[in-house]
């Protein structure tokens, strides 16, 4: 998928050399390079609810739900260099958006409701990113970051406050439930948990393909240029301040998707789901999967989620320090994420390299 | 008038509280430009070592003595085990620390288990003082002479040492500063380990009033962060105006309107934010 935009594998002048293979002379490098490992796992991940019991698909759309929620969160902190802390409060915008007008509001157009809870998550977005972009300050990592830090922190914070404070809308402290993907007349007919699977994977397709385009257009090289100088990309006459809100909007908008999906997938809806320890679901999603790879937190979200449904099983206690370890690990063990090292190998794989 | 009198005692107590925290965060973020998210865990660690202590000592000095030790030491194992090899790297040492705080957390659950621990103030502490048919808790009173003490070593130490002038120039210059033949690495440590025991006398100090449970330091973090923002960072006094704001500001929601006071702390923070993002007292930043 994504090419990463600052590391240059070492498997890439081979092409150029002549020894690469007489496949890749014929069709474009990066049709092969990228469309076959897409649609190899496409195919795999359309095909498997043929072969695995139920439980397994939901545990694969839940990796699909939390990697969609890792990316929108890579869009700022990997292509900008906006570390947000406070990601979940645009997840839970959408969640909350989704429950609140199916169950509340009697909408049941599944269309109708993501399209409701995208100009939601949007507007709140577009109102935090003006006091959030005051403190964030000029140049990679900031004058003092933990300004921004704090601010992002306190929004989810302040957020998951209002919903346990506006009890007859949001339901309180336990949060909404019911919200059942069952009743979601949507495609013009009942869904089930098994068409639900599908519609999770077109919905993240889709959105992945929209960010792949838009971190790849000149809009993203922009963002990338803010993020490894700030000053420069302010003296060569863009407006950086508009660009960071608005990959803040973007990111904001592809949260609450997730957000959403995750809604009727779990059916549930609670406070937390704003607050800080949601955030740090994506936080630990971006820094394992790295910033510099596009397909990075898709591939750290399979790991933790696999990770979750294993401690879920054998050690619920002690979840607490398995996700901290995880964070600890990835830090100091690796810091350049899963997604740089799969890179690394797929592109020595493909340039036939040795070793 | 009498009741927010009382209200008062108790609001300034819970701002030394803070202030015991905030200064201990705001010294190691200035001193060594470590963003410590894991002050919170440290703080409710410090209290159950406290009342670990307590229980088989029964001394509550003692108690605040070994939880302000086994905080330094924890303070020296976190600084060499890991945040040397992140300096200055800011996200990193954030993405460290909020995990270390997950599993401190549940360390804590683990081994002391989950329900919160009641303790007892000293028996010379307990009682109240009574002046002017008011009745004032000595134990609040007692905590805000220690906040006034190390309040007042603090500013000391910043305004008026040796010590304190290579921190500040270190502050501004750090590369400056080492140049010049200061061993500007041992003061910073020092101060380093300073700030994290202050968590851990904050822990104990605190555990008569705010009680203590395992998942507490989540949102103290927040307030402490709060409060950091607030005062602004840099000075020790600004440090104090943002404990004595927030503190007092949550105290008296909470007691007149309950339902409300939750946004409070966030609200003034966001404004802040907005109006003057350098802080009360702050070097400027921006």
């Amino acid at each position: 998928m994504g090419d990463s935009p600052r590391e240059l594998p070492a498997g890439d002048t081979r092409v150029a050399d002549g020894t690469a293979t007489s496949l890749a002379r014929k069709i474009p490098r990066s049709l092969v390079e990228i469309g076959l490992p897409v649609l190899v796992i496409a195919v795999i991940v359309l095909l498997l609810p043929l072969f695995i019991p139920s439980f397994v698909s939901s545990l694969v759309s839940k990796m699909m739900i939390y990697g969609l929620f890792g990316m929108s969160l890579n869009i700022i902190w990997g292509y900008a260099g906006i570390p947000s802390f406070g990601h979940a409060a645009f997840f839970g915008v959408g969640g909350y958006a989704a429950g609140i007008l199916f169950l509340k509001v009697g909408i049941s157009n599944f269309w109708l409701i993501l399209l409701l809870a995208i100009v939601a998550a949007a507007v709140v977005a577009a109102i935090l990113g003006f006091p959030a972009f005051r403190v964030f300050g000029v140049g990679a990592g900031a004058v003092n970051p933990i300004y921004f830090l704090l601010a992002t922190i306190a929004f989810g914070e302040i957020l998951s406050r209002v919903a346990i404070a506006v009890r007859p809308v949001t339901g309180g402290s336990t949060g909404l439930s019911g919200i059942k993907k069952l009743d979601l007349a949507g495609f013009g007919f009942r869904m089930t948990s098994g068409r639900y699977y599908y519609l999770v994977f077109f919905i993240v397709v889709v959105c992945l393909f929209v960010m792949y385009r838009v971190v790849n257009s000149h809009y993203g090289y922009a963002l990338r240029g803010i993020h490894d100088n700030e000053r420069r990309m302010q003296a060569l006459g863009y407006n950086t301040w508009l660009y960071k809100y608005t990959s803040w909007i973007i990111a904001g908008v592809f949260g609450s998707v997730a957000g959403v999906l995750f809604a009727f997938f779990g059916s549930t809806m609670i406070p937390n789901n704003l607050a800080m320890v949601t955030s740090d679901i994506a936080f630990l999603l971006v820094i394992m999967g790295s910033t510099t790879t596009f397909f990075g937190p898709l591939v750290a979200s399979v790991v933790y989620v696999g990770v979750e449904y294993l401690a879920s099983l054998y050690l619920p206690d002690r979840w607490p320090l398995i996700f901290g370890a995880m964070f600890v690990f990835t830090i100091m063990v690796i810091p350049q994420g899963l997604g740089v090292f799969i890179l690394k190998w797929w592109r020595r794989l493909f340039s036939g390299s040795p070793a | 008038m009498s009741q927010a009198l009382v209200t008062g005692l108790n609001g300034l107590s819970y701002s030394f509280i803070l202030f015991l925290l905030a200064a201990g965060f705001s010294l190691t973020f200035g001193v060594m430009g470590v963003l410590n998210l894991a002050h919170g865990a440290l703080f409710v660690f410090g209290a159950y070592v406290g009342l670990q202590v307590i229980e088989t000592v029964n001394a509550f000095w003692l108690a605040t003595i070994s939880a302000a030790v086994a905080l330094a030491v924890i303070g020296f194992l976190l600084y060499y085990l890991f945040l040397k090899r992140l300096y200055n790297k800011v996200p990193e040492q954030a993405v460290l620390t909020i995990g270390l705080s997950y599993m401190a957390a549940n360390v804590i659950q683990w081994v002391w288990g989950p329900r919160a621990q009641i303790t007892q103030a000293p028996e010379i502490l307990t009682g109240a003082l009574k002046v002017g048919g008011l009745s004032f808790p000595i134990y609040r009173v007692f905590i805000c002479g220690v906040g006034l003490l190390v309040l007042a070593l603090l500013w000391w130490i910043q305004d008026r040492t040796r010590w304190g002038a290579i921190i500040r120039a270190g502050m501004d210059n750090k590369e400056m500063t080492v140049s010049l033949g200061v061993n500007y690495g041992l003061v910073s440590t020092l101060v380093f380990l300073l700030g994290i025991a202050l968590a851990g006398v904050a822990g104990i100090l605190g555990a008569p009033i705010t009680g203590v449970y395992p998942t507490m330091g989540d949102n103290l973090l927040l307030l402490t962060l709060i409060v950091v923002v607030v005062g602004g960072t840099g000075y020790i006094q600004g440090t104090m105006l943002g404990a004595l704001v927030i503190g007092l500001l949550d105290t008296f929601g909470k007691a007149y309107v309950p339902k409300t006071a939750l946004f409070f702390a966030y609200i003034l923070f966001l404004i802040i934010l907005l109006v003057r993002p350098s802080g009360l007292i702050g070097r400027k930043v921006f």
